[in-house]
C-alpha cells in the first residue's frame, strides 16, 4: 500500500465517503494528511456546546491541522449565551474561504472583529440563510469582508429595523463574482445597490425592492442573469 | 373600425434604456405560473443585451400547450422580438424552455414576433 504513488493515494481519498476518513487516516503515515485536509475541509456547528468544544478541546494552531478548514457553517444556534464565541472559533481559521450562517444569530460585535483584520480575511464566500439580524448587521457583515467575491442571502436581514447605514464602496471595490438574493431579505437588495456594489453573476427575486438598481448598477458588469419571477 | 392598441412597451417603459453590453446568459425562472409584473417590468427596462447568447425559461410545472397566446407572453414576446434584433451573436438567439413534455413539439403561436423576427425556440434536454 505504501508503494503507490502519492497521487493516486489522493485520489482514493477523495473518493471516500466522509465517515471513512477517520480509518484512511490510519492506514499509513502518506494517507494520513490527505485524509485530515478532506475531512476537516468543511465543518459545521449545530450548537454553542459544539462552538465551545471546538475552541477548548482542538488545538488552535493556526499552522495545525486546523489549516485544513476552509468551510465553516454555524446552523440552528438561534441565541448565543457567550456571543463572543462565534468570533473566537473564527480566529484560528486562517485558511477559511467560506463562511455560512444558516437560521443563527450573528452577534452585533462580528462586523467589528472583521473590520479590524481580527478574523475573517481570507474569506470570499458568505452565505446567510435565513438568520434572525437586523438589516444594518447584515449590510456591517458584508461590507466587512475585505475580500467579497460570492455572497448568497435568503431571508436575512429582515430582522427589526436597526440604524440604516450605508456607504458607497464602488470606489473601493471592483465587481464582486456572484450574487444570489432570495426570498424575504428586507431591504438588503436596496442597501446594496446604495452602496455601490457591482456583479458578474446575478440571480435575483424579482420581488425584492433595489433589484432593478442592483441590475442598472451592475449594467456594465453582467454576464450572467438569473431573474426569479414568482 | 380601427383600433389603436397602445405599445406597452413605450407607454410603461418610456426610458427602456438599460443596456446590458456582457451579458451571455439570461435565466427566467417563472415557479408554477406566467412572468410576474415584476418581472415582466424588469425585462421591459432592458433595452438591449448584444452579446445575449441563450435565454432560458424555466418552469416548475409543465407549460400548458393549450391555451392561446396572451397576456404577460405578449409583453415578453415584444421584448424578446426588441433584444433578438438587436444580438450581434452568431446564430441568432436562441429561447430555450425547460421542463417541456418531452417529445412535444413547441406550439406555433408560442412567441409568435420573436419567430417572425429569426428567433429560434427550443426545448431543453433538461425537459420531462
Amino acid at each position: 500500500m505504501n508503494s503507490l504513488p502519492q497521487e493516486l493515494i489522493d485520489a482514493i481519498i477523495d473518493r471516500l465517503p466522509l465517515p471513512s476518513l477517520l480509518f484512511s487516516s490510519l492506514v499509513a503515515k502518506r494517507w494520513r494528511q490527505r485524509s485530515q485536509q478532506r475531512a476537516l475541509e468543511k465543518i459545521r456547528f449545530r450548537s454553542e456546546a459544539q462552538v465551545n468544544r471546538w475552541c477548548t478541546g482542538f488545538p488552535q494552531d493556526p499552522e495545525g491541522i486546523i489549516s485544513y478548514v476552509r468551510v465553516i457553517r454555524f446552523q440552528d444556534i438561534f441565541s448565543w449565551d457567550d456571543p463572543a464565541i462565534f468570533g473566537r472559533a473564527l480566529k484560528s481559521l486562517c485558511s477559511l474561504i467560506e463562511l455560512c450562517v444558516s437560521w443563527t444569530d450573528i452577534p452585533v460585535e462580528l462586523p467589528g472583529q472583521i473590520s479590524r483584520g481580527e478574523i475573517g480575511k481570507g474569506i470570499t464566500i458568505l452565505r446567510l440563510h435565513r438568520t434572525s439580524c437586523t438589516l444594518a448587521t447584515t449590510m456591517s457583515i458584508v461590507l466587512s469582508f475585505p475580500n467579497l467575491e460570492v455572497l448568497y442571502i435568503l431571508d436575512s436581514g429582515a430582522g427589526s429595523e436597526g440604524p440604516r447605514r450605508s456607504r458607497p464602496v464602488a470606489s473601493q471595490r471592483a465587481p464582486l463574482d456572484s450574487l444570489k438574493l432570495w426570498g424575504n431579505s428586507g431591504g438588503i437588495g436596496k442597501t446594496l445597490a446604495e452602496s455601490g456594489f457591482m456583479f458578474r453573476r446575478l440571480s435575483l427575486d424579482v420581488g425584492l425592492s433595489g433589484v432593478e438598481q442592483l441590475i442598472m448598477l451592475s449594467s456594465e458588469t453582467v454576464v450572467e442573469l438569473a431573474l426569479h419571477g414568482v | 373600425m380601427l383600433t389603436n392598441f397602445p405599445d406597452r412597451l413605450a407607454q410603461e417603459n418610456p426610458c427602456h434604456t438599460l443596456s446590458l453590453p456582457a451579458l451571455t446568459t439570461l435565466g427566467l425562472n417563472l415557479g408554477k405560473g406566467d412572468p410576474s409584473p415584476c418581472l415582466i417590468t424588469i425585462l421591459l427596462s432592458i433595452s438591449s443585451a448584444p452579446a445575449l447568447g441563450s435565454i432560458t425559461f424555466r418552469h416548475d410545472m409543465w407549460f400548458n400547450i393549450d391555451r392561446p397566446f396572451q397576456g404577460p407572453w405578449v409583453d415578453i414576446d415584444r421584448w424578446l422580438t426588441r433584444v433578438a434584433q438587436r444580438v450581434r451573436v452568431q446564430g441568432g438567439l436562441p429561447v430555450m424552455l425547460e421542463c417541456w413534455p418531452k417529445g412535444m413539439p413547441v406550439w406555433e403561436g408560442f412567441l409568435p414576433g420573436f419567430r417572425r423576427a429569426g428567433g429560434q425556440v427550443k426545448t431543453d434536454v433538461r425537459s420531462w
